[in-house]
């Protein structure tokens, strides 16, 4: 299969359950909000090493935050329950509460849920007041720029991690400029984020080591510069290998980024250097939920 | 299909406990055992048919048509369904209710949404003093839900409230929000003397400038508060009858108290109708 001269490679992406939740941030104006959103999904790549994954979900407008105040949504994925109950409350509070005029809130509705302004609150040192409204719980602490207000809780929901495509370019830039084309494509959907830098990965692993402390390092099979030391999966033409990482609420949702995202790097066509898509896997034994790539783009 | 219709066949001598005539007790009983049901009528019980034509199959929308303010207990204990008053109620309307909807198209007694503990109570009239307040030995007033008064309220309103939301869009008489735990109470026009008066925590909400605050009050001078763009946001979304909340402004003058009792509770003037 090939989509403008570019290869599909017959293989598929696998992807694992995690668990979500989104928040929405607001501010004064969208400026300070994308401050704190910038800083919550710092440091949030991979479990691997960030426990959380986090991204900038949409712009919100102040029709659609519960202040009505400009705001954005981000989304945090984690392996389970108990990893967002330990990162939620201190990304939220080093991060949001600290940026000016910012406010936070759950972007989510679940049965399941965690504590976020329940948490926070006791930075108000007493003088922190409780107030109900719509059947939702928030803090008012107090904070030298006048307050901070605070949902008590998130909402938490099953969600999909690991979602995944390679693509295989010439040159570096011919396979950035193609994967920056493609990460703006899949930011077009809501419920689906790429919590990498920019959207990329630009040091795909693979799990495991030959050291014993380590739990991921790097997929020699698909680094360009260990060709004819290791079986590499690269043809001679391949100079660079670029991955983008998908999280996503469900696996449609999944689908369509990766389908939408794939396409839009192989518009760049054989003729600007994209040789081939390819995908992640682990030989179907890590997760459930399995991305062919020919199937998807059907 | 029609509403529960109960038409009160001519004004009673006495008060009437209406607490049985809600949705929760009579979701199971066929029309024929709701006219034999007996309500506490004075010092007797009278069979429902003896007072009241009743009419009507869905029996959680209760209609009460021809209401006086012999009525008593409107809604109490009610965790289902709605209740729509038309005509006038006496106390205790919507005492101790934990969901649903109560609406009196009229006048409300004293002690309106006493113990109340979720739902919402709408009067599209006046209501008497101690409008959401606890009753005495209680330990608290309403611990949750809305009321809303679209008319002026009595003295005392949301005394020792707990939680929950009160809206005055009338006159509110002195003493409202006095000796409040927590909770939020708006007043829309003027307040009598004396608002929030030994309170805890909690917020009263004054559109109007009040004549007088007592000494007890501290100033904490023109604030943009970010709580009361939540605040009316949230009411706004709540339903189009609110959606007047939307020109309300976050800027307020903030009076913290009461500090005769340590008190941690506010008093927020707001200083703008214009949204910034």
């Amino acid at each position: 299969m090939k989509i403008n001269g570019v290869e599909i490679v017959d293989t598929f992406a696998e992807a694992f359950p995690m668990k979500a939740t989104r928040i929405i941030i607001t501010a004064m104006n969208l400026k300070w909000a994308y401050q704190a959103a910038n800083a919550i999904r710092g440091f949030a790549s991979s479990v691997i090493a960030c426990g959380i994954e986090a991204d900038i979900e949409r712009e919100l407008k102040p029709s659609e935050t519960p202040d009505g105040r400009p705001g954005i949504s981000v989304m945090i994925f984690a392996m389970s329950i108990k990893e967002l109950e330990k990162h939620i409350p201190t990304r939220v509070g080093q991060s949001v509460m600290t940026t000016a005029t910012t406010a936070c809130f759950s972007g989510l509705d679940s049965e399941k849920k965690v504590s976020m302004g329940k948490s926070l609150r006791f930075f108000g040192d007493g003088f922190q007041i409780s107030k109900t409204m719509n059947g939702k719980r928030f803090w008012r602490i107090p904070v030298m720029h006048g307050e901070f207000i605070c949902e008590d809780t998130t909402g938490v929901t099953k969600a999909i991690g690991g979602g995944n495509f390679l693509v295989l370019a010439k040159t570096a830039r011919q396979g950035l400029t193609a994967c920056e084309k493609a990460v703006n494509e899949i930011q077009k959907i809501s419920g689906v984020i790429t919590a990498f830098p920019g959207g990329v990965v630009g040091s795909g692993s693979k799990v495991g080591s030959k050291y014993p402390f380590l739990t991921a390092s790097t997929n020699e099979a698909y680094c360009p510069t260990l060709k004819g030391q290791v079986k590499s999966e690269l043809g001679d033409e391949v100079g660079s290998v670029l991955e983008i990482v998908i999280d996503g609420l469900d696996e449609e949702l999944i689908n369509q980024a990766m389908r939408v995202g794939i396409r839009a790097a192989c518009s760049f066509g054989s003729a600007k250097g994209i040789c081939s898509i390819s995908a992640g896997n682990y030989g179907g034994n890590l997760g459930p939920h399995l991305f062919h790539l020919r199937k998807l783009l059907k | 299909m029609s509403a529960l219709t109960f038409t009160l066949k001519s004004r009673p001598k006495f008060t009437l406990d209406m607490s049985p005539l809600i949705p929760d007790k009579l979701q199971d009983l066929t029309l024929e055992k709701i006219k034999k049901l007996g309500l506490v009528y004075g010092k007797e019980t009278v069979k429902v048919e003896s007072l009241f034509t009743v009419k009507g199959n869905i029996k959680n929308t209760i209609v009460i048509n021809k209401s006086c303010e012999q009525l008593i207990c409107v809604g109490k204990e009610m965790s289902t369904g709605s209740i729509t008053v038309k005509g006038d109620v006496g106390d205790f309307l919507g005492q101790s209710m934990k969901n649903g909807e109560v609406t009196v198209v009229g006048n409300a007694g004293s002690w309106s949404g006493t113990g109340m503990s979720g739902g919402r109570i709408n009067v599209r009239g006046n209501v008497g003093d101690y409008t959401g307040a606890g009753l005495p030995g209680d330990a608290f007033g309403m611990t949750n839900g809305l009321i809303n008064i679209t008319g002026d309220a009595g003295d005392r309103v949301g005394d020792r409230m707990r939680r929950g939301i009160i809206i005055i869009q009338g006159k509110s008489g002195a003493y409202c929000g006095s000796r409040i735990h927590a909770g939020t109470i708006i007043a829309l026009d003027k307040v009598g003397k004396h608002s929030g008066e030994g309170m805890r925590r909690g917020t009263v909400i004054l559109a109007k400038k009040p004549s007088h605050i007592s000494a007890t009050f501290k100033s904490c001078g023109n604030l943009k508060m970010q709580f009361l763009r939540l605040l009316f946001t949230q009411l706004s979304n709540i339903d189009d009858e609110f959606l007047f909340f939307s020109k309300y402004g976050p800027i307020a003058h903030r009076f913290s108290g009461d500090l005769a009792r340590n008190g941690k509770g506010e008093i927020l003037i707001l200083q703008t109708m214009t949204k910034r």
